[in-house]
């Protein structure tokens, strides 16, 4: 089917259009030319081979005359039918019922319509097939003078027979001369429609290939012009829109580099004096419980925001990383069955979690990265599911996936696709939550950097069957450092 | 679209194909008709004898006496050997001869055969013979043509006057 359909684009290609098209140009022009000047060639020669015959017969006549007897008896025709026999040709000669052949073994050569005319007084000639070969028949009678100037039949019919196999011959030559011609110029127009092709061919197809690497985001991607047709001014087009192309890209990729820069800068400027701020609020924390009504509340809200605060800078600073494409995997052979548990008991969610980890699956991956999302995940299920919360492992030869469920509301069709935006609230009502809004940014960008050849690690979100959100994690077995890459 | 423009290009080209292999070598013709046919001098007196139904011309040798009367002595003679080996007769009677070729006037046509036969009971054949040989006679000596009637006057009244029926 697709080979058909390929089939069917190359025949409908340009090349072959053009091909065609000339071809049948040059055949239809070969054709019309060698046929108009064949059929001329032919009547031609037909006309002077019957013209000669008809004078050469006539003038071997009128050394018959003077006739002086008649009726003729067989003997005078045969004789009369000798002497008009020759090389080229044989007579036959017809009296009433008497009839003499000079020559040749052909019986009755001579059609009933021919001596018809010629007995109706007129000299007649017709080209026959006899015994397969092209013949020419002329016939006439021997009239005789009157004094008053017209003349009486006698009688007497002589027919010549004339062989046309040298006219069939210079015909049949140039009917090949025709077709030699028609068939060299059909390779000629074929090789000409084959170097025009090529000739647009290649422009169209390096524009082709050009606009494919431009989609492919090589925006450095020009064109060479040649000449001055029509696809030149296509090549030139070409490259000033991938100049402006480059340019506007450049110019947004800097504006984006920029804000991303400002914002890992105020990240880290936030992180010295956040550091102070935590220490004192270690030491307001302590004392909290010591202070009266609203200070010991107002103490408390502090640690807490400043805790939270903390925790949005460290989110941003990952984020930063992630961007500026500075983000390293640290890989080891991990135990992921284990190392999910670890992550579940150190958070104190081990009696919670409903688990279903298979042991012994060992994948070769960032252990700590492991630990951000699947904390990510569980605890947001935790945040804005219900319970119960699933994990569930699986593994083949390529892959490990990793599906965190749980029973709550499942997700909006319509947040679905912002899940891993960046600071994306779900609830617009609620503008507070507890997180950062950056955790599942975070974690998607950590499944993303997982890759073997052409295996990327991916995060997905979707719901369950059952209701209720499920996130899907899934990471190549083996992930080679391909550094820092987004 | 282009599955049928390519079936219309194959039909013309074999359209064009099939007209070139069919008018290809020296192909059967009907019948061409020229000119009248070659004509040229008789040397004798011409006679008009009967075969198969019809008038036919023959030539006798050349008589010391061109005129019509000769001639009409020729045809009363009869045919001669070798013409009636090849079929040919002659309704005209014997008793033709002897005979008297005059130029006529009038009512009675351009020449008047003059014999001692009986002119009414001749065949249609014998007169015709009888009028084709005196024209044909007398065109060597005069001026008679393929118009030129005769008239046959014998023992029981005139026959005619008639032109020569063979042009």
């Amino acid at each position: 089917m697709t080979q058909w359909r390929r089939v069917g684009a190359w025949v409908s290609g340009l090349r072959v259009r053009l091909v065609l098209a000339f071809a049948l140009l040059g055949v239809i022009t070969t054709v019309a030319v060698a046929s108009g000047s064949y059929f001329q060639a032919r009547n031609v020669i037909l006309q002077q081979a019957q013209d000669a015959a008809v004078m050469s017969l006539t003038d071997q006549l009128t050394k018959v005359y003077p006739i002086a007897q008649l009726p003729p008896n067989q003997d005078d025709l045969e004789l009369l039918a000798q002497r008009l026999s020759d090389r080229e040709s044989f007579a036959v000669v017809v009296y009433r019922d008497m009839r003499a052949q000079g020559g040749s073994e052909i019986t009755d050569p001579l059609t009933p319509e021919l001596r018809q005319k010629v007995r109706d007084g007129r000299i007649a000639w017709q080209r026959v097939s006899l015994a397969g070969q092209p013949a020419l028949l002329i016939g006439t009678q021997l009239a005789l003078d009157r004094p008053d100037g017209t003349s009486r039949p006698s009688g007497v019919e002589v027919y010549s027979v004339r062989n046309l196999v040298p006219e069939q011959q210079s015909i049949d030559q140039l009917a090949t001369r025709a077709w030699l011609t028609g068939g060299l110029s059909l390779v000629l127009a074929v090789l000409l429609a084959l170097l025009s092709a090529r000739g647009v061919l290649r422009p169209v197809r390096d524009l082709g290939r050009a606009a494919r690497r431009l989609g492919e985001g090589d925006l450095s991607t020009r064109l060479t012009v040649r000449g001055a047709d029509e696809l030149a001014d296509v090549a030139r087009t070409f490259n000033d829109t991938a100049g402006t192309l480059e340019r506007q890209v450049g110019e947004l990729r800097r504006l984006e580099s920029d804000a991303r820069r400002f914002v890992a800068d105020v990240s880290h400027e936030l992180r010295t004096p956040l550091a102070a701020m935590t220490a004192v609020t270690d030491v307001l924390d302590e004392e909290a419980e010591h202070l009266p009504g609203d200070a010991g509340r107002a103490a408390r809200l502090v640690s807490q925001e400043t805790q939270n605060l903390t925790q949005l800078v460290n989110d941003l600073i990952e984020i930063s990383r992630f961007d500026s494409g500075t983000a390293r995997l640290a890989l080891d052979d991990v135990d992921v069955a284990a190392a999910v548990t670890a992550t579940l008991r150190i958070r104190g969610w081990l009696e919670r979690v409903r688990t279903e980890l298979p042991p012994g699956v060992v994948a070769r991956l960032d252990p700590r990265r492991l630990d951000v999302i699947v904390a990510n995940l569980v605890g947001n299920a935790f945040r804005h599911g219900a319970e119960p919360v699933s994990v569930r492992l699986r593994a083949d030869p390529d892959w490990v996936t990793i599906e965190v469920a749980d029973r709550g509301p499942g997700l909006d069709p319509q947040v679905l696709p912002h899940v891993f935006d960046r600071l994306y609230k779900a609830d617009t009502a609620r503008t507070r939550s507890e997180g950062s809004g950056l955790g599942l940014a975070i974690s998607w960008e950590n499944a993303r950097l997982h890759r073997h050849g052409e295996r990327r690690g991916s995060l997905v979100a979707g719901n369950g069957t059952h209701g209720g959100a499920v996130f899907t994690l899934r990471l190549p077995r083996e992930t080679a450092d391909t550094g820092g890459a987004p | 679209m282009t599955g049928r423009r390519t079936g219309r290009a194959l039909l013309a080209s074999g359209l064009l194909l099939t007209l070139l292999a069919t008018g290809c070598g020296v192909r059967p013709s009907a019948v061409i008709t020229g000119r009248p046919p070659i004509s040229g001098p008789a040397q004798g007196t011409w006679v008009y004898l009967v075969a198969q139904g019809e008038l036919v011309l023959v030539l006798r040798p050349v008589n010391a006496d061109p005129s019509p009367a000769a001639a009409l002595s020729l045809l009363a003679a009869g045919p001669q050997e070798n013409e009636r080996a090849q079929g040919f007769t002659s309704d005209v009677p014997a008793g033709l001869d002897p005979v008297t070729v005059t130029a006529g006037a009038g009512r009675s046509g351009d020449l008047t055969v003059r014999a001692n036969i009986a002119a009414q009971a001749l065949s249609a054949h014998a007169a015709d013979q009888i009028i084709c040989t005196t024209v044909a006679a007398a065109a060597q000596v005069s001026a008679a043509n393929t118009a030129t009637t005769v008239a046959i006057v014998g023992s029981d009244g005139a026959r005619g006057p008639r032109a020569c029926p063979i042009r």
